[in-house]
């Protein structure tokens, strides 16, 4: 079997030259420096620094380096796949492509791998730094599988978006905007009515609104953030500036959702925020790949 | 048969681009599609290459619907539409290998496949060359190799000698020419006649969405000369002429300039021989009396010269 010839394309003209391996480099130089100014700023270098190695520390550069990708993933993905069929479309190949005996869906697909590759790569090329904070911060091996597969089938959704409205609209510039007001509806968006259905419990329910795990998830699993909790280390956060201990706002909440799921038995248990929004990740990045290849096929096609 | 168009409509909101139309084009043929811009040569031939889906109507290619087993007629189909449809970043030879990807043709045939086509399209220095240092007559040629990837049966070529220049037409016309001797069916489509003249086995005129006269090239001549033009000269009485004339049933516009005047006539030879005998009656000095062959051009003309002008 023969690799996706869009994949094989896509990836040898964005990886030739310079200018991708520049790219790289500059991710990486990113990380390191990140790491830098953090541990600089709470005095790591300072040789007569009173405070010793503290592991806590570690783990809040874990946790901002995680962040940092995550929040990454979500603005480049977008970028590379919101015009990855808009783009055929401007260039004129669009139709070329359609006339081949390749089918639709192998070609959404394609260009989905193509982004999931690009994620892939960034990872990769990640890992001897997050390697080393995993190793000061006391995460093991598993975790790091973890994480990978969760970002894998983050990326896998985003990129589905991505190229779902690129192949909804024909312009460039109009799907990537839409791709990204529809991923901040579907990551803010169950917090925030989360938030609101809680609120108006608490004032109007004589129970009062004190929701167990079942209820995070259920309103909360599309919500990349969500599964994000799942890896974030909760609990207090060391500040440079007070010299004492402060948990943040997010890190509570990962906390009270994961102290929810310790309490809760059987399934729920077993079904943490990673994976109940990675089963999401995939059910909605296959819906999606079906309809955009509806929506690009010329058969179907209604106009 | 390799193509079978039945009643196609297709309609874009308010503009009906295809109307009723069907043809046919026997297997082997190089079908000329002539009309002028916006007579919907295009849409048609997309329609036929399965990417647009017709308002209503029928289209088979070597016996398989299209709307029903689109992948099926795909292997059959090669389509070089009317713009290049390039990557600029991509070599002449991961150009071929890219659709030969798609045509899913496996990756040790791609390359002797590839090397093959670039030499019938007189691309083989180009090999390693990107795409954007092409002219465009070359990428004119490359899109054709393209089409060809698959091996096809039947080929679509949607103005392929549009804005060409002059020796990159000969060129394209040469590598029509082997296409044709290695049994290929085309449907070849101008807004130009002569350019297909001497080309095509067949045409079909289209005009306003309609297959206004379809056959062989010299059917399709004798059936527009129905309606001719004649040159008659004469010594004197030129006025005399044109009113006797006028006052005839069958005759189109007259015009004169210094004894010359000339005629539209609908009908046939029947119809010459009437205002010949007529002149000579009347005791009009006729020195020659020289009906106008129907060139295709005029054929052409004539077909369209209501509505959309030809703009080239
Ligand atoms: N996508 C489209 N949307 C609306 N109208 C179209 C579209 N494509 C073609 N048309 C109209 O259909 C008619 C036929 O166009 P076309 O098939 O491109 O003609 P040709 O190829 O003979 O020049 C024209 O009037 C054109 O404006
Ligand atoms: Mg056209």
């Amino acid at each position: 079997m023969r690799i996706n010839p869009i994949l094989e394309k896509d990836l040898k003209t964005k990886l030739r030259g310079w200018r991708s391996t520049i790219l790289i480099c500059c991710y990486v130089i990113l990380l390191i420096g990140i790491l830098f100014l953090y541990f600089a700023s709470n005095n790591i270098f300072n040789p007569y620094n009173t405070h010793n190695f503290n592991p806590r520390m570690a783990m809040d550069a874990y946790n901002l380096i995680i962040t940092f990708q995550f929040a990454l993933l979500f603005l480049a993905v977008p970028a590379i796949t919101a015009t990855s069929v808009s783009s055929e479309r401007e260039r004129q190949t669009l139709d070329l492509m359609l006339v081949t005996k390749t089918p639709v869906r192998k070609i959404i697909v394609g260009k989905i791998m193509v982004s999931l590759a690009h994620t892939m790569l960034l990872l990769i090329a990640s890992m001897p730094v997050i390697g080393v904070v995993f190793f000061f911060g006391g995460i093991g091996f598993l975790d790091i599988i973890k994480l990978l597969l969760f970002y894998v089938l983050t990326s896998f959704f985003v990129a589905s978006c991505g190229v779902f409205f690129s192949t909804v609209f024909k312009r460039n510039i109009v799907a990537i905007i839409t791709t990204y007001i529809f991923l901040g509806l579907i990551t803010f968006g169950p917090f925030i009515l989360f938030l609101v259905l809680g609120l108006v419990r608490e004032r109007y329910s004589y129970t009062g609104f004190s929701p167990v795990y079942r209820d995070f998830v259920s309103a909360l699993f599309p919500s990349s953030v969500f599964g994000f909790t799942s890896f974030y280390i909760s609990g207090s956060s060391y500040s440079m500036y007070y010299g004492y201990y402060s948990p943040g706002i997010f890190s509570e909440v990962a906390q009270e959702i994961e102290q929810q799921r310790m309490a809760s038995t059987g399934l729920w248990k077993l079904l943490h925020p990673w994976l109940a929004n990675g089963l999401f990740n995939v059910v909605a990045s296959i819906s999606l790949i079906f309809l955009s290849a509806r929506i690009l096929n010329p058969i179907h096609r209604k106009k | 048969m390799m193509v079978h168009v039945d009643n196609l409509t297709k309609r874009f909101r308010g503009t009906l681009a295809v109307d009723r139309l069907t043809m046919q084009i026997p297997t082997g043929e190089i079908y000329g599609f002539v009309g002028a811009n916006g007579a919907g040569k295009t849409t048609t031939m997309r329609i036929i290459a399965g990417l647009l889906k017709p308002t209503s109507g029928k289209v088979y290619v070597n016996g398989v619907d299209v709307s029903k087993e689109p992948l099926e007629v795909k292997r059959n189909i090669g389509y070089m539409p009317d713009f290049f449809g390039v990557y600029d970043d991509l070599k002449v030879s991961e150009y071929m290998n890219f659709y030969a990807g798609l045509q899913g043709i496996s990756k040790s045939k791609t390359a002797e496949l590839a090397d093959s086509l670039l030499q019938l399209v007189r691309l083989t220095e180009k090999r390693e060359a990107y795409v954007d240092s092409l002219s465009r007559g070359m990428k004119q040629r490359l899109c054709l190799a393209r089409s060809l990837i698959h091996d096809p049966k039947f080929l679509i070529l949607d103005e392929p000698a549009s804005g060409l220049d002059p020796r990159a037409r000969v060129e394209m016309k040469e590598i029509l020419k082997e296409l044709r001797s290695m049994g290929k069916t085309v449907l070849i489509s101008s807004h130009i006649l002569p350019e297909l003249s001497e080309l095509c086995t067949a045409i079909g005129i289209i005009d306003s969405g309609r297959l206004v006269a379809s056959g062989s090239v010299s059917e399709v001549v004798e059936k527009m000369s129905q309606s001719g033009r004649v040159k008659i000269k004469v010594a004197d009485r030129e006025e005399e002429a044109v009113k006797v004339m006028m006052e005839m049933p069958g005759i189109g516009s007259i015009s004169s300039v210094a004894g010359v005047i000339e005629v539209n006539v609908s009908g046939g030879n029947e119809e010459y021989v009437r205002i010949l005998r007529t002149l000579v009656e009347k005791d009009i000095p006729v020195i020659s009396f020289q009906p106008i062959e129907g060139s295709l051009e005029s054929v052409f003309m004539h077909l369209t010269e209501r509505g959309n002008g030809n703009e080239n």
